[in-house]
């Protein structure tokens, strides 16, 4: 035996004790690892190195309001701008209204579209193919094999906001992780089908020379059309898709309640757990120093104890969290957390947080019970 | 053994336990107990002491200063020639594991532990390796007629045979002095009598010196020598 056996054997004396120990770390590190997850992919990824040249002009009240469509090459004449690309959510319903069936639809114009969005990486083929044809579309790797469409395919989505079906044939089919399960399509059809929609567009994708100048453009697009009776707002990639995550409340905020509680609970149960382990244990550590254990030694099998707990719980937690993120990401009814995934830097954060809190919980209880006298433990009836 | 041929014989021996004038006052309240008062005594190389006396009378708290494990309020205890009271507490911790065997009324094993694995808690502070280790606790196990027991956890041993496990655990480190406070207290007669000739044994053949505190005459006549104590204080031969 070594005493890192000791220490284990130690740790499930009481297995039920321990086992629901284990569970209920595990159930608040599965909770933080998620929490952690959607913080990280809201607020730190940067996305795609193409994404940081570009930024979003919408209209500055809503998203619900268009932008007239001459604004586009006002926006190209903005030093730094190199391309400007209209896009406007289309949202046609595909076969029917069940939530697996819907999809992102934009219409842009394909020429310059892949300008401003370089990671799509379109084999030249179905590049060309997609531009020739003003009913063609691309659509994103994900969203074709969950839909079994292959280049050629017809496919009709029916229109909800414009009132036209769009006959649409796949034209071309793109891997890039930001349109895995969007598709786009040339928005002259909808123009040319609906005439309110003319000169229309949703908003602008727009992408400049340097990230540097992202602020510089940003506020040079919104000072031209200031006075205009339509105002815009611009902002980066980033912001625009978190300008989204906004509309639902506080998410921040939220997310950081939520994390802070977790662990304030699981320091909680993980405290009281060892309290009460160390407290039946008070005569065993008296005899472990009357053996020639030292306080040290004794907080250290206790603390070990703690540690050990937390991080199998820990370590259930986040793979659990894991393989919930990856299924959620790869899911139909993924949305916004279609391409998630738990990184390295959040596994080593998240057990960081499990070791943490089993060294704090057992470090007061720890202390306390290698701290008494040895008589007094011999006499403690536990 | 009469008091002068007593006398004689410590003269020319080893002394291991030396108490000099020791007190021990308890402040409960408003009130001081006297565990131990002006108790001065000596212990011998291969002696084997029986301390006597009612509940209360200092036996315990006796032993445990010659653990170490506790301070007097006034007093010097030199043991195996150390000034043992000038250890701080990892040094007596340390001093404990290579001097001092203990042996406890109520055996206090670990019940997660097998007999092998607790007799080897001792031997884990030490520099042996894991070869080492175990044929340490087989020689302790099989000393104490154990040896078919190693891989039982207490729960599946007699209550004597957690004492014996007790023991073995005790003497693993090959100790100069074993202190054993009631080890048959919670033993019935026959098993305190195996308990009581594997001390025996362990005096005479291996040439322990063994402190005991008990209440019972039986275990008693074990001893070489039984000395009182009454109220803290140690009465006369």
């Amino acid at each position: 035996m070594t005493l890192t056996q000791f220490v284990a054997k130690q740790a499930f004396r009481n297995k039920r004790r321990t086992g629901m120990t284990i569970i209920s770390i595990g159930v608040s590190l599965l909770l933080l690892t998620l929490m952690m997850t959607v913080w990280r992919a809201f607020y730190i990824d940067q996305g795609a190195p193409e994404a940081a040249l570009r930024v979003v002009t919408r209209h500055r009240v809503s998203l619900a309001f268009f932008l007239p469509g001459s604004y586009r090459n006002k926006i190209r004449s903005v030093p730094g701008v190199v391309n400007v690309v209209p896009m406007s959510w289309f949202g046609g319903q595909y076969k029917d209204d069940k939530p697996e069936n819907f999809f992102a639809q934009f219409g842009t114009d394909p020429a310059e579209a892949v300008k401003v969005y370089g990671e799509w990486n379109i084999p030249p083929e179905q590049q060309q193919a997609w531009i020739r044809d003003r009913a063609g579309a691309l659509v994103g790797k994900k969203l074709a094999e969950k839909h079994g469409w292959k280049i050629g395919d017809k496919i009709i989505l029916k229109g909800t906001i414009f009132p036209v079906d769009l006959n649409l044939t796949i034209r071309a089919i793109t891997d890039a992780d930001d349109a895995a399960d969007a598709l786009y399509f040339n928005y002259s059809y909808v123009e040319e089908a609906v005439g309110w929609a003319k000169g229309q567009d949703g908003m602008f994708a727009v992408r400049v020379d340097s990230a540097d100048d992202v602020p510089v453009v940003s506020k040079a697009i919104d000072d031209m059309f200031r006075n205009s009776p339509t105002p815009t707002k611009t902002e980066s990639e980033k912001a625009f898709q978190l300008g989204f995550i906004a509309m639902m409340g506080n998410v921040k905020a939220f997310i950081l309640g939520i994390s802070m509680a977790v662990v304030f609970a699981i320091l909680l149960v993980s405290g009281n757990t060892m309290a009460m382990s160390i407290r039946e244990r008070i005569r065993e550590v008296a005899v472990l120093k009357t053996m020639g254990f030292t306080r040290r030694d004794v907080l250290t099998l206790f603390i070990g104890e703690g540690v050990a707990v937390s991080l199998i719980g820990g370590l259930a937690g986040v793979a659990l969290a894991n393989v919930l993120v990856h299924g959620v990401a790869n899911s139909p009814a993924g949305g916004m957390m279609r391409g998630l995934s738990v990184t390295p830097g959040t596994l080593v954060v998240a057990l960081t947080v499990a070791a943490f809190v089993g060294l704090v919980s057992a470090f007061v209880p720890a202390y306390r019970a290698s701290d008494l006298g040895i008589a007094e433990g011999l006499r403690h009836l536990g | 053994m009469a008091t002068s041929e007593l006398m004689q014989e410590t003269a020319v021996r080893t002394k291991v336990v030396e108490a000099i004038h020791i007190s021990k006052i308890f402040s409960r309240d408003t009130f001081e107990v006297r565990a131990l008062d002006d108790v001065s005594i000596d212990f011998y190389e291969g002696d084997f002491v029986a301390l006597m006396g009612p509940s209360g009378s200092g036996k315990t708290s006796l032993l445990n200063m010659i653990a170490a494990i506790d301070r007097p309020t006034h007093g010097q205890m030199r043991v195996l020639g150390e000034n043992i009271f000038a250890f701080n507490d990892q040094e007596a911790a340390q001093w404990r594991n290579r001097v001092i065997g203990y042996i406890f009324q109520t055996f206090n094993l670990i019940p997660v532990l097998t007999a092998a694995e607790n007799v080897e808690l001792p031997l884990l502070l030490t520099r042996l390796n894991k070869q080492q280790r175990r044929e340490h606790v087989e020689t302790a196990l099989k000393l104490v007629g154990l040896g078919d027991r190693m891989t039982h956890l207490p729960k599946q041993l007699s209550g004597g045979q957690e004492q014996r496990v007790a023991i073995a655990r005790a003497i693993v480190t090959d100790p100069k002095i074993l202190l054993a406070d009631e080890p048959t207290g919670d033993l019935d007669s026959h098993s305190a009598t195996e308990v009581l000739e594997i001390l025996k044994m362990l005096n005479e053949d291996f040439g322990k010196t063994i402190v005991m505190v008990t209440h019972d005459p039986h275990a008693a006549s074990y001893a070489h020598v039984t000395r009182h104590l009454e109220k803290g204080m140690l009465l006369r031969l």
